[in-house]
C-alpha cells in the first residue's frame, strides 16, 4: 500500500509539473462535452419546413363572422419549426434534396371550404425519410391542432346558430341559399291551436323533449370541441442544460477521456523513462504498478467531478433551480466517482500495457475512448448491440450512477447496481492490465 | 566455487524476445569479492543478462538464484529515472522504495558523493553525464552488496570515473561484489578479476582477468 503511495505521489507530482498536458486533458473533454450538448441541442432546432400556398391565403379571414389572423397563426407555428413560403416546383426540389424536411401545401379553394363550414378543409404534408421527420409530423399536427382550436369558436358559434333557427325559427342562410325554418316554439305553437288528438299530442311531447336537449346543445358542442382541457402552467424546474442527464453526462464523459488517457499514458510513461525495470526488480510489483495508475485514476476523477458537480450545484442554487439534490448527495458522489475512475483507469491502465509507449498509449486512448463515449450515448432501446457493448464499458454504468446519485428520490438500488458493475469491470480490466505490464518490461 | 559463497548465480538463466534470442541459457556466479567484466560486442547479450541478473527481467529458461538478504543495485545503460522530477526528488522516491530509513538523508549523501546538483530543476534538463550520474546514485540507495553497472562509465568525465571505481573497489573490499559491462578492454585489464565474455547471445568464455587475453578480445570483437 505505501508503495502505490509513493507511486501516485510521484505521479501527482509530474501532473502537476506538466501544466500544459493537464490543461489539454481538462479542457479537451470539457470541449467535447459541450459539443455533444451543442449537437444534441440541435436536436431542438426549428426544422425548416415549405409552405406551399395554392389558395392565395388572405392576411386576415372572416368566418362565421370572427375574424383570423393568417399571418399570426403562422407565426405562431414558425416557434417551433420555420415555414418558408416556395412555389410548390421548389418545394418538391428542395425536398429531395433535404433543404426542407416537409412542405406543407394549402390546396385551392381551401378558404371558400373552410368559410362554409360544413366539409373540412385539407391540408397536404409531405415529410421526408430521416430521424426527424416524426418531430416535423408531430409540429404539422401542433399546426392543424392550433388552427382548429382557432376555428372552433366559428364553427361553434355558427352551429349555435342553427340550432337557434331550429328551436325559435326565423330566417337564414346555408350554403350561401337564403333558408326560412317555422322552428319548435312556432311549431309547438301550431299544435295546440290543432284537435289534441294522439298523434298531435305525440308530436307535441316530441317537441318538448327536442327543445330541452337543444336548449343543451351549447355546453354539448363545448365539451365536444374539447374532450379534455389542458391547463398549462411553467415551474422554475431545470433548464435543458442543467438537466440530469446532461449533468450525468458532463461528468461520466469528462472523467472517461481523463483518466483512460491519464492512465493508459502514465503506465506507459514508466516504460518510456525506462523506470520500470528499475520497480519491477522487487521494489514495486507490476500489480502494484497497475492498481497505482488505477488510484491515480479515482484520485483525479474524484478531484475534477467534485469541482464540476460543485459548479453545478453552485449555478443552480443561484438560479435558484429546483430538482435534484447538488450537495446532499455529493458523498454518494464522491463513491460514483472513485468507482467510475477506478474503473475507467483499470481500462486506460490496459491500454497503456498493450500500446507500451507513451504516445501511442495517448493515442490508442483517444481512439477508444470515443467509440466508447458514443456507444454510451445511443439509446440501447433504439439500438440494443450497442446497448449490451456498452454494457461492457465502465463509461454507461458511470453515467447511470451519477444521474442516480445526484437526481433519483431513491438513488441505492440503482448505485448498487451500477457500483457493482464498476467493481467487476474495473476488476477485470485491472487483471487484465496486470497481465499485459509483462509487455512492458521487454 | 560453492553455492553458499555466491551472492548472485544464473542458472541456465536465457531470454528471447518473441522469436528473438537474445541470450542462451548461461551459467554464471558472482561471489563475495567479486570484480566482473561482461564483455563482447553491441548487441552480445550483456545487457541482458545483467538485467536477468538484476531482476529487471524475468528468464525466459532457467533461474536467477541470490542470496537470501542480499541487496543489489543496478545501473542500466539507458539512465532509468523520472525526467519530471529533480535528482534529489529521484533519489527519495527510490530510497523510500528500496525501504532507505531516512531516504532523505540517503539522497543528500549520494547527491554530495556523486556531486549532484540539488536544485529542483527536473532531472529530464541535466547534462547527460550528470543523468548517469544521478542513475549510478540511485544503483547505489539501499545499500547494495552487488553492483550491476551496466557500461557505466560511458557519459563520465575523468574524475567521475575515478570515483566510480573507487566506490566498487571499496564495495569489493567489504565483502560486497560488482560486474559491469564494457566495451573498453582498459578497464577490464585495470579493475576487473574476473571475465565473462559474450558473444551472439552465447557465453564464450569465463574465467580470471589474466586467463582472458587480448587476443582473444580482438577475436570477438572482430
Amino acid at each position: 500500500m505505501t508503495r502505490i503511495w509513493l507511486l501516485l505521489r510521484k505521479d501527482a507530482l509530474v501532473l502537476r509539473r506538466s501544466p500544459l498536458v493537464l490543461g489539454i486533458l481538462l479542457a479537451y473533454p470539457l470541449t467535447i462535452a459541450v459539443l455533444v450538448g451543442l449537437v444534441a441541442s440541435y436536436a431542438n432546432a426549428k426544422p425548416r419546413v415549405a409552405l406551399v400556398d395554392e389558395d392565395n391565403l388572405p392576411p386576415t379571414v372572416t368566418i362565421g363572422g370572427h375574424r383570423f389572423h393568417v399571418d399570426r397563426t403562422i407565426q405562431q407555428v414558425s416557434r417551433n419549426v420555420k415555414l418558408v413560403r416556395l412555389s410548390p416546383d421548389a418545394a418538391a426540389q428542395q425536398l429531395k434534396t433535404g433543404k426542407v424536411v416537409a412542405v406543407l401545401t394549402v390546396p385551392p379553394g381551401f378558404i371558400s371550404t373552410l368559410k362554409e363550414m360544413v366539409r373540412s378543409p385539407r391540408l397536404e404534408v409531405q415529410l421526408s425519410h430521416g430521424t426527424i421527420s416524426s418531430r416535423v409530423d408531430q409540429q404539422v399536427q401542433a399546426l392543424v391542432y392550433s388552427l382548429n382550436r382557432q376555428l372552433q369558436r366559428a364553427y361553434i358559434d355558427t352551429n349555435l346558430g342553427y340550432v337557434t333557427l331550429i328551436l325559435r325559427g326565423g330566417k337564414g342562410t346555408f350554403l350561401g341559399r337564403p333558408i326560412s325554418i317555422l322552428g319548435l316554439e312556432r311549431a309547438q305553437k301550431v299544435l295546440a291551436r290543432m284537435p289534441q288528438t294522439a298523434d298531435v299530442r305525440t308530436l307535441d311531447d316530441f317537441i318538448h323533449d327536442a327543445r330541452l336537449a337543444l336548449a343543451n346543445t351549447g355546453d354539448a358542442l363545448q365539451a365536444t370541441a374539447h374532450p379534455i382541457e389542458l391547463d398549462r402552467s411553467h415551474d422554475r424546474g431545470r433548464t435543458w442544460v442543467l438537466s440530469a442527464n446532461v449533468q450525468a453526462y458532463a461528468l461520466a464523459l469528462t472523467i472517461t477521456f481523463l483518466t483512460l488517457m491519464l492512465a493508459a499514458g502514465s503506465l506507459a510513461a514508466e516504460r518510456d523513462e525506462n523506470v520500470i525495470g528499475r520497480l519491477a526488480r522487487g521494489l514495486v510489483g507490476l500489480g502494484h504498478l497497475v492498481w497505482a495508475k488505477v488510484a491515480l485514476a479515482a484520485a483525479l476523477a474524484l478531484v475534477l467531478g467534485l469541482a464540476i458537480a460543485v459548479a453545478f450545484g453552485v449555478i443552480i442554487q443561484v438560479g435558484g433551480v429546483t430538482g435534484g439534490e447538488p450537495w446532499r448527495r455529493l458523498p454518494l458522489l464522491v463513491v460514483g466517482l472513485l468507482l467510475a475512475g477506478g474503473s475507467l483507469g483499470a481500462l486506460g491502465a490496459l491500454l497503456g500495457a498493450l500500446a507500451r509507449e507513451a504516445r501511442s498509449a495517448s493515442l490508442v486512448a483517444l481512439l477508444v475512448v470515443l467509440p466508447i463515449v458514443f456507444l454510451g450515448l445511443i439509446p440501447s432501446e433504439i439500438v440494443p448491440p450497442a446497448g449490451w457493448a456498452s454494457s461492457a464499458l465502465p463509461f454507461t454504468h458511470s453515467f447511470e450512477l451519477f444521474r442516480s446519485a445526484l437526481f433519483d428520490l431513491s438513488p441505492w438500488g440503482e448505485v448498487v447496481k451500477q457500483a457493482v458493475w464498476l467493481v467487476v469491470l474495473g476488476g477485470i480490466f485491472g487483471t487484465l492490465a496486470r497481465l499485459g505490464a509483462r509487455r512492458l518490461l521487454v | 566455487m560453492s553455492s553458499e559463497q555466491t551472492l548472485l548465480s544464473a542458472r541456465g538463466a536465457g531470454r528471447t524476445f518473441g522469436q528473438t534470442t537474445a541470450l542462451e541459457p548461461v551459467d554464471l556466479d558472482i561471489a563475495p569479492g567479486d570484480a566482473l567484466a561482461l564483455v563482447g560486442p553491441n548487441g552480445a547479450g550483456k545487457s541482458t543478462l545483467i538485467a536477468l541478473l538484476a531482476g529487471a527481467l524475468e528468464p525466459s529458461t532457467g533461474r536467477i538464484e541470490r542470496r537470501k538478504g542480499v541487496r543489489v543495485g543496478w545501473a542500466p545503460q539507458r539512465p532509468a529515472q523520472y525526467g519530471r522530477l529533480s535528482a534529489r526528488e529521484n533519489l527519495e522516491l527510490f530510497a523510500r522504495l528500496e525501504g532507505e530509513h531516512e531516504p532523505e538523508e540517503a539522497a543528500a549523501r549520494l547527491l554530495e558523493e556523486f556531486d549532484l546538483p540539488g536544485k529542483a530543476s527536473a532531472s529530464a534538463n541535466l547534462s547527460v553525464g550528470n543523468r548517469q550520474r544521478l542513475n549510478l546514485a540511485i544503483a547505489c540507495l539501499g545499500r547494495p552488496e552487488v553492483l550491476l553497472l551496466d557500461e557505466p562509465t560511458a557519459a563520465l568525465d575523468p574524475e567521475q570515473q575515478r570515483r566510480l571505481w573507487e566506490r566498487a573497489s571499496a564495495l569489493r573490499e567489504a565483502g560486497g561484489a560488482f560486474a559491469f559491462a564494457t566495451q573498453n578492454l582498459d578497464e577490464l585489464e585495470r579493475y576487473a578479476d574476473r571475465v565473462a565474455a559474450l558473444r551472439d547471445g552465447r557465453l564464450v568464455f569465463v574465467g580470471p582477468a589474466d586467463e582472458y587475453d587480448r587476443s582473444q578480445a580482438d577475436t570477438l570483437f572482430a
